[in-house]
């Protein structure tokens, strides 16, 4: 019997530390996702394995149930968990190539939001033996401390693709035109939201495959009591759940919200959001 | 159908207490599924009316409901751990000090609020250049995902006041299997060693199905508690392996020399759970023998002690020994027949036909730890001894009596381990 991974007890998920420290819970949902986005990009810029930028996803969506952002930046524990996730899966990366991507990336972000935001970018390597580069070198090492010690060492993470793999085999999808590709996109895209670190993989896996089914008009015995999602000991409810948090980051949004994340990936950044959007704190 | 989905995901997703309760889980676990698992269901009617749910038997009381069995793959969510933090180190209290080694320092330590002894080790951290070190990382990593009855069993892991002091909290196990073979008057009998090896065999099967190599079995890392129960420690060396193996690729400084497979020795690229089953027959050797099989100085000297016990490799014996990078480099000495059978003039038929098959040079025809737990030499006369029947001895390690064990070479010193992976293992 393969070890458990952990999963956020019910009282984690009523009250996270960020929401305790007063950020709205809306606010903290689209830090998570932009955390994860600056995870995947830094990822394809390494060209580093998908199942290390997967598992940093992960361990940066456990770390927030233990974590307030008041304290911790979503920039600095992408990068820590993008550099532990790679170590645990046995295909390290360079501090240095790591720093660098994650300076293009914030740069880019802050350009964005920036006064010049109408011209186009233009990257300023930082200098070789700078102050810039031993400062997130620092934070680096401290994240990815930090994120051990806060997840109790517990770094144990179960990828959700060969499940996927099986139970379509099951239904009789896998030779399906883009059953596959589309469920898989799915899975990718639910590394932007907390469900890894609240649902088991075969509920997550099965909410996969009911928005693939139900986007790609495949009907599968779904009335009680042959439902196919039993199959898989997934319950309705829990996979209905995860298809919501998954459809809900393709809402539309509008702009200001959109950009609103770009300037708050640091601690500094959110606590001074926090002194002027929550006067009680 | 996707604006559907938009309205009703637009909240925070509502919960089912049943999912989060704690009594979610009575005897799901060892119910079988309609589809997984073959009916195993009378037992439980007579003896557990009440984990019934889904009887059949006409019942007055309105129909429960619809509930389903879980799969063993798919136990309550109750079963999962929480995510928790690290504790303190001083919710321990240190007792004294078990061993220092280049990876650290061990202490004996009692918990405070149990009153359970547990063994403390203390990683080294400083100087690291790299952040969290992977060796340390690839310890722990293992040792969480390769809990077994004789595996090590760690309990948390524990921080210090600053970041660089981190603990393992490991179960306290009172010897081990080096310090009692140096100590013993007598070697293990026939049916001690048949239990031993079976339960290391276990836990290498563990292991290796958990995609986990040790890299560095050996007596020495072989703890045994006074209930005959050995347990696989010090997974320092110990890493992940995929199919296919080397991703990364892998470092040879692995495995102390005198257990050391010779695909190791010979400088192979990529290796697998064949090297811990080299080790494992050296172990099986050295419990029959009471001393290290190969204890040699330096790599040729072993390679010519192997050759001497084994016979020289043939292109039978190793068809891939001729492409090893550094085959060319040794001499071969003159064909000549294995001399296993005059070194253990007391082991039955069976059990050096075990023996050869772990002593395999082919990586890939030596036998399996699944294999071996099937051999027969485990079902010949005498039986393995139940392991209530070990005696007792007094421990070392609780400071009962001072140890004097022969020197044993270490494994690669850890630093210079560190340093290569760090070079081989960046693409």
């Amino acid at each position: 019997m393969p070890a458990l991974p952990p999963l956020a007890s019910l009282a984690q998920l009523e009250n996270s530390p960020s929401t305790d420290d007063g950020l709205p819970a809306v606010l903290e949902e689209d830090l998570r996702a932009y955390g994860c986005k600056l995870i995947h990009q830094a990822g394809i810029l390494l060209t580093q394995k998908q199942v290390a930028v997967a598992a940093a996803q992960i361990l940066f969506q456990r770390f927030w149930y233990v974590s307030s952002m008041k304290h911790f930046g979503v920039g600095d524990i992408g990068m820590g968990a993008l550099f532990l996730a790679s170590k645990l899966e046995e295909c390290p990366i360079r501090m240095r190539d790591l720093i660098n991507v994650y300076d293009v990336l914030l740069q880019r972000a802050a350009h964005t939001i920036g006064p010049k935001a109408d011209t186009p970018f233009k990257y300023h390597p930082m200098s070789y033996f700078g102050t810039a580069f031993y400062d997130l070198k620092e934070s680096l090492v401290v994240a990815e401390m930090q994120i051990l010690k806060r997840l109790g060492f517990n770094v144990h993470v179960v990828l959700p693709y060969g499940t996927l793999i099986n139970y379509l085999q099951v239904l009789g999808l896998i030779k399906q035109e883009n059953a596959c590709t589309k469920a898989w996109g799915y899975l990718n895209d639910a590394f932007q939201t907390p469900v890894y670190a609240l649902y088991q993989i075969p509920t997550i896996v099965c909410a996969a495959i009911l928005l693939t089914i139900r986007h790609l008009n495949i009907s599968l015995p779904s009335e009680a009591p042959n439902c196919w999602w039993e199959l898989f000991d997934a319950c309705w409810e829990d996979m209905w759940n995860v298809c919501g948090y998954i459809m809900r980051l393709y809402r539309e949004r509008p702009e200001a919200e959109q950009k609103r994340v770009l300037g708050l990936v640091s601690k500094k950044d959110v606590r001074r959001w926090l002194e002027d959007n929550v006067p009680d704190k | 159908m996707s604006t559907e989905l938009n309205s009703q995901g637009s909240s925070t997703p509502s919960r089912k207490r049943s999912k989060w309760d704690e009594d979610d889980d009575t005897g799901d676990l060892s119910a079988p599924t309609q589809i997984h698992l073959p009916k195993k269901r009378p037992k439980h009617k007579t003896s557990r009316p009440h984990s019934e749910r889904k009887s059949s038997s006409p019942s007055p009381s309105p129909p429960p409901p619809p509930r389903y069995n879980h799969s063993v793959y798919v136990p309550p969510r109750t079963r999962h751990p929480a995510i928790q933090s690290s504790r303190s180190v001083y919710c321990y209290e240190r007792l004294n000090q078990i061993e220092e080694g280049s990876y650290g320092v061990v202490f004996r330590a009692r918990d405070k609020q149990t009153g359970d002894i547990v063994a403390l080790k203390k990683l080294k951290l400083d100087e690291e250049k790299n952040g969290f070190p992977i060796t340390a990382l690839r310890e722990v990593y293992a040792l969480m995902s390769c809990r077994h009855e004789n595996v090590v069993g760690i309990r948390e892991v524990v921080v210090g006041d600053t970041l660089t002091q981190v603990f393992v909290v490991m179960d306290f196990i009172e010897h081990d299997l080096k310090t009692l073979l140096t100590n013993m008057p007598s070697p293990f009998l026939q049916s001690e060693v048949k239990t031993l090896m079976l339960q290391l065999l276990s836990a290498v099967h563990h292991c290796h199905s958990n995609w986990i190599l040790h890299r560095d079995l050996k007596t020495s890392n072989l703890l045994m508690n006074n209930r005959g129960t050995i347990k696989v420690a010090d997974f320092g060396l110990a890493r992940r392996y995929g199919d296919p193996v080397g991703v990364g690729g892998m470092t040879q400084l692995v495995v102390t020399l005198w257990y050391r497979a010779p695909e190791i020795l010979l400088g192979a690229k990529t290796y697998s759970t064949a090297i811990d089953m080299w080790s494992v027959g050296c172990i099986f050797a050295e419990l029959l023998l009471n001393e290290p099989l190969f204890q040699a100085k330096g790599e040729l000297e072993l390679l010519s002690m192997i050759f001497k016990l084994l016979g020289p490799p043939t292109k039978n014996s190793w068809p891939d020994y001729f492409i090893l990078p550094n085959a060319k480099t040794i001499t071969l000495p003159s064909p000549q027949p294995p001399a296993i059978r005059p070194k253990f003039p007391h082991l039955s038929m069976a059990g050096i036909d075990l023996m050869m098959s772990l002593l395999t040079y082919d990586p890939e025809q030596r036998m399996t730890a699944e294999e071996a737990l099937q051999h027969p030499y485990f079902t010949e006369s005498p039986l393995p001894k139940h392991p209530d029947l070990f005696g007792s001895f007094p421990s070392a390690a609780a400071g009962e009596k001072r140890r004097k064990a022969f020197d044993s070479p270490s494994a690669p010193v850890r630093a210079a381990d560190y340093k290569l992976l760090t070079e081989y293992d960046i693409p």
